[in-house]
């Protein structure tokens, strides 16, 4: 047995202790995680934060080549990374309707317009916290003035709703843009999907969520490049999900051009801050 | 010779060998008087390496459970039968024969009145007889954990793997363990190796693709000895269905997730009055809500703890521990983790006992410690605290029939200078050496947490929960009568419980603070007082032919709180259901020296529970609803088959009768049907 004494023993336990108290007061192992940085675009690159629930976004790829030709870096940049807002229209045209007046059917017989296709603010009930969002009906609408767009423009985004300038959009099975053929004459012969109307897709509040009621903007958004990212409600809070296929844009003056939808994620995590890749012309 | 008892006990920590204490139980009762730990191991037989023998030992058998040492409820080592605290302990053979993977899988199956449901982000929320994870301490060997989500601490950590017994003591006791430990204490003590070597290995499969696969490694020498324990568990998400029109919220899928858990004990004895335990443990587990961005939570724990006997009178434990709880989210896309929250504690303690000769003990106690929080969505986004308290208890053992334990305890929180003063009192009467009768006050508190008093949360645009600087300590009265007889192979217990509880800490109705708000506010509240009563009812038997039954029948009746101006609010979490019913009957045969079974079947009846709803969150004048929760049983059948010494061959049929809820509410059991486990543990240092 070992001949042990009180003062080895403190000896002993204060060593221990004080090694053991060593470690941070603010925590171990800092260095395991990440640090949120900016997304910095790469050529044929976009960076958008299109988090915003009331505002579109625009896009002009003619604008994008323009500049990439002229070798003006900086203003290239600026045009990767900056959009101007265009808010959805907000504020009462005229008196709100309580019950479909017509009811255009989709192939499924499910209501796909219910009041014409006006422009306005369309109020549904989600079933947010049953079975989920595809259980919806409609409750009321208010006419607004219709959205508001930049002369020129190609495609425009609003969180995972995107439209496009008439234009239609094909999605292929290539999951990388270096994977492309050559030129977009591969596709040429395939059948692209136009700009579709909706009116409970682009949703423009959560303000009265936790009961069921979202109201969606009227407008015509292209479902096809829309699922490069899907929303699903359950879970609460929604589950994004990003589609890594690269989809092409056959724009309303002929001209093509590729897309993939890189990342969704901000550098903090929020969603629908959207880094794109693009080729145009393609 | 008691402060003899209370040394040897110390020293030998959870180490008893269970029939050493079963042995020595009827020596105390007989003779008054018992030896050392190490005299008496020299002179027991081999029994324990019997895989038969274990059948007899689970908590079920009353010789052995009331000869179990238990530590919680006064924070010194006492046989079960003598803790003047009524204790529950759910011991390793329990844990065997549960085959329970984390404290949640074996909470629901053995005690009634605990109920696991989801909080409103589908995180586990507990509901310990009325009292929610918030106000229940959980403990690791004696130590707090870190880190919280919808006020409840990540019952994933706490794995079954390696633990020698969970003590349970109802009721409020802060004036021994400080703030949250208003409901209840829960403590999960964890195994010494006391064998040259030991290495077992173990695996489970279950439907939904869960895999478990468990390790644990030991090693003893002269002076120490070390046990490494790992564990892995996978479950896949998987869906379920409700029916059409539901009254309430519904869940639509069950999340899955990884845990991976790790933790080594090393413990140095140079000397037969000291010891050294150092220990170190990793957790991580990631549930995947959203493909692109599963949450990652993980865990860094390390601790340093002496017990030193100074004499025979007189023995002082000093600890360090430290607790990080993170949560990141892993960026998938950019292979990016970013961490939003970090909890980290700092403790430091001191304990010491005296023992005076007619058997009284004296115990003083003080800690300290250092609380950081970082959250992304917290006020200023790090918050920090100090805690102090000292405590001191004295534990008269007035007659032959009589004792009574009281403690006092101060406590202080340097943010907001806020300070407590905690008085317990506890008295038992023997009238019979079989019969024991219970009596108890405690008062409880909880402290706001740097959470609810800072937090700022935007909740995915629902509302926004809102901390509140001026928040008080919710204050709990805890009035306890048990009675406990015995007799044969029979055990008898009754116990009844008043709490009154002020100042409850809960967020409250919804607000606008402006006209132009377009989100309402969550705030934080100290709503107004409330009750909850209670009692349980329990019998029990293990018969020398292998059979063992439990019945335990739980009644809750948890009043709502309303706010402070008398309003009745929605509820935070679902309440208590007020009928519960535990059921457990097994039989045990060894048919030949190599092998044998245990069959055993588990039951649990809950009945219907009502909760207060808004009808809308967004315009609280319209009132509430009355919503009802139905009643549900789920029972599980298992067999566990025995070969050799080492080899255990477990399967069981859970949820036996196929329950599935109508609607999968969120305190609807998580199930979709039957579920059938298979698993095997081989003790590879028996095969050799």
């Amino acid at each position: 047995m070992m001949n042990w004494n009180k003062r080895n023993h403190l000896k002993t336990t204060v060593a221990g202790l004080g090694l053991m108290m060593l470690t941070a007061c603010n925590g171990i192992f800092d260095d395991i995680y990440d640090k949120p940085e900016e997304i910095v675009p790469a050529k044929g690159q976009i960076v958008m934060d299109a988090t915003s629930w009331t505002d579109w976004y625009y896009v002009d790829l003619d604008r994008l080549h323009q500049l990439a030709t002229s070798g003006d870096e900086a203003a290239l940049l600026k045009a990767q990374t900056e959009f101007e807002a265009y808010p959805i229209p907000m504020q009462a045209t005229g008196d709100r309707v309580d019950t479909p007046t017509t009811a255009d059917e989709g192939k499924d017989g499910k209501v796909i317009a219910t009041q014409g296709k006006k422009a306005g603010l369309y109020m549904y009930w989600f079933d947010v916290f049953g079975v989920g969002i595809k259980n919806n009906t409609f409750s009321f609408f208010e006419p607004t003035a219709g959205q508001t767009t930049p002369e020129n423009w190609t495609f425009a985004v609003h969180r995972n709703n995107v439209r496009t300038n008439g234009g239609a959009v094909l999605e292929t099975t290539y999951t990388s843009m270096d994977e492309l053929p050559e030129s977009s004459e591969a596709f040429r012969n395939m059948t692209f999907t136009e700009d579709e109307w909706s009116e409970n897709a682009v949703w423009n509040s959560q303000d009265q969520m936790l009961q069921g009621y979202v109201p969606s903007q009227g407008i015509e958004v292209n479902k096809v490049l829309s699922s490069w990212l899907s929303m699903e409600i359950p879970p609460m809070p929604p589950s994004f999900s990003l589609n890594r296929h690269v989809f092409i844009l056959r724009l309303k003056n002929g001209n093509y051009a590729a897309l993939q939808l890189e990342n969704y994620l901000s550098p903090n995590g929020k969603k629908c801050y959207l880094t794109i890749n693009y080729k145009y012309p393609y | 010779m008691k402060k003899h008892i209370l040394f040897s006990m110390l020293m030998a920590g959870a180490a008893w060998q269970p029939a050493v204490a079963a042995g020595i139980l009827d020596d105390v009762v007989t003779k008054g008087r018992m030896e050392r730990n190490g005299d008496m191991t020299a002179t027991m037989p081999s029994v324990s390496d019997s895989l038969a023998y274990e059948a007899y030992l689970d908590s079920i058998s009353r010789k052995f459970d009331l000869g179990e040492v238990v530590v919680t409820g006064t924070r010194t080592p006492k046989f079960l039968k003598d803790t003047p605290i009524q204790t529950r302990v759910i011991n390793s053979k329990d844990l065997a024969k549960l085959d329970a993977t984390n404290v949640q899988d074996l909470l629901q199956q053995e005690l009634p009145g605990v109920e696991f449901s989801y909080a409103m982000n589908l995180q586990t929320h507990l509901n310990f007889s009325g009292f929610g994870g918030q106000g229940v301490l959980f403990l690791v060997d004696g130590e707090r954990l870190a880190g919280e989500t919808m006020d409840d601490v990540d019952f994933t950590r706490l794995t079954m793997d390696n633990v020698e017994r969970i003590e349970i003591v109802k009721g409020a006791a802060s004036a021994l363990y400080g703030s949250n430990a208003t409901g209840g204490v829960i403590n999960i003590i964890t195994k010494q190796n006391k064998q040259p070597w030991t290495l077992n290995v173990n695996a489970r499969y279950a439907k939904h693709n869960e895999q478990r696969y468990g390790a644990s490694f030991g090693l003893n020498g002269k002076y120490w000895n070390n046990m490494l324990t790992a564990n892995f568990n996978r479950m896949d998400n998987y869906d379920v269905h409700s029916a059409a029109d539901p009254v309430t919220r519904i869940i639509s899928t069950v999340y899955g997730d990884k845990t991976l858990n790790i933790k080594d004990q090393l413990v140095w004895a140079p000397s037969k009055n000291f010891n050294l335990t150092g220990r170190a443990g990793y957790f991580f587990r990631e549930t995947v809500r959203s493909a692109d961005q599963p949450e990652r939570y993980r865990d860094f724990s390390g601790g340093l703890r002496m017990n030193w006997s100074i004499s025979d009178s007189d023995d002082l434990q000093a600890s360090y521990a430290f607790d990080q709880y993170d949560k990141s989210d892993y960026q998938r896309i950019t292979r990016l983790d970013i961490r939003d929250y970090s909890n980290v504690q700092n403790s430091l303690r001191l304990l010491y006992n005296h023992s005076f000769d007619r058997g009284d003990v004296l115990t003083v106690g003080s800690d300290l410690m250092h609380d950081y929080l970082y959250n992304t969505n917290l006020e200023g986004e790090t918050r920090k605290q100090n805690s102090f308290d000292v405590f001191a208890q004295y534990d008269w053992h007035i007659t032959y029939k009589w004792e009574a334990v009281a403690a006092l305890r101060y406590d202080y929180f340097s943010d907001g200078r806020d300070s407590h003063v905690t008085p317990k009192l506890n008295i038992c009467y023997k009238p019979l050496y079989n019969l024991a009768i219970r009596a108890g006050y405690g008062m409880g508190f909880r402290a706001p947490t740097l959470k609810e008093k800072y937090y700022n949360f935007d909740m995915s645009g629902i509302w926004i929960v809102e901390g509140n600087a001026n928040l008080k300590s919710e204050v709990s009265h805890n009035f306890n009568l048990s009675a406990e007889y015995t007799k044969g192979h029979y055990n008898f217990t009754a116990s009844m419980y008043y709490n009154k509880v002020k100042n409850k800490l809960s967020t409250s109705a919804p607000y606008f603070k402006s006209p132009t708000d377009k989100l309402p506010y969550l705030p934080y509240s100290n709503l107004d007082d409330y009750s909850v009563c209670g009692g349980e009812i329990g019998a029990q038997a293990r018969w020398n032919n292998g059979l063992g039954a439990r019945f335990i029948y739980a009644y809750t009746k948890e009043q709502l709180a309303k706010d402070k101006k008398g309003n009745t609010i929605n509820n935070q979490y679902i309440p208590a259901r007020e009928h519960a019913l535990n059921v457990r009957v097994d039989y045990d045969r060894q048919f030949t020296k190599h092998y044998g079974m245990n069959i055993g079947l588990q039951g649990r009846v809950l009945s219907g529970v009502k909760n207060v709803e808004y009808k809308d969150y967004y315009d609280v004048s319209q009132g509430t609803v009355s919503v009802s929760y139905p009643a549900y049983t789920i029972w599980k059948l298992s067999l566990s088959q025995r070969i050799g010494k080492a080899v255990k061959v477990n399967a069981a049929l859970d949820n036996l009768f196929g329950y599935k809820p109508k609607y999968y509410y969120l305190n609807s059991p998580i199930t979709d049907g039957v579920t059938f486990q298979v698993g095997m543990s081989i003790d590879i240092d028996k095969l050799l």
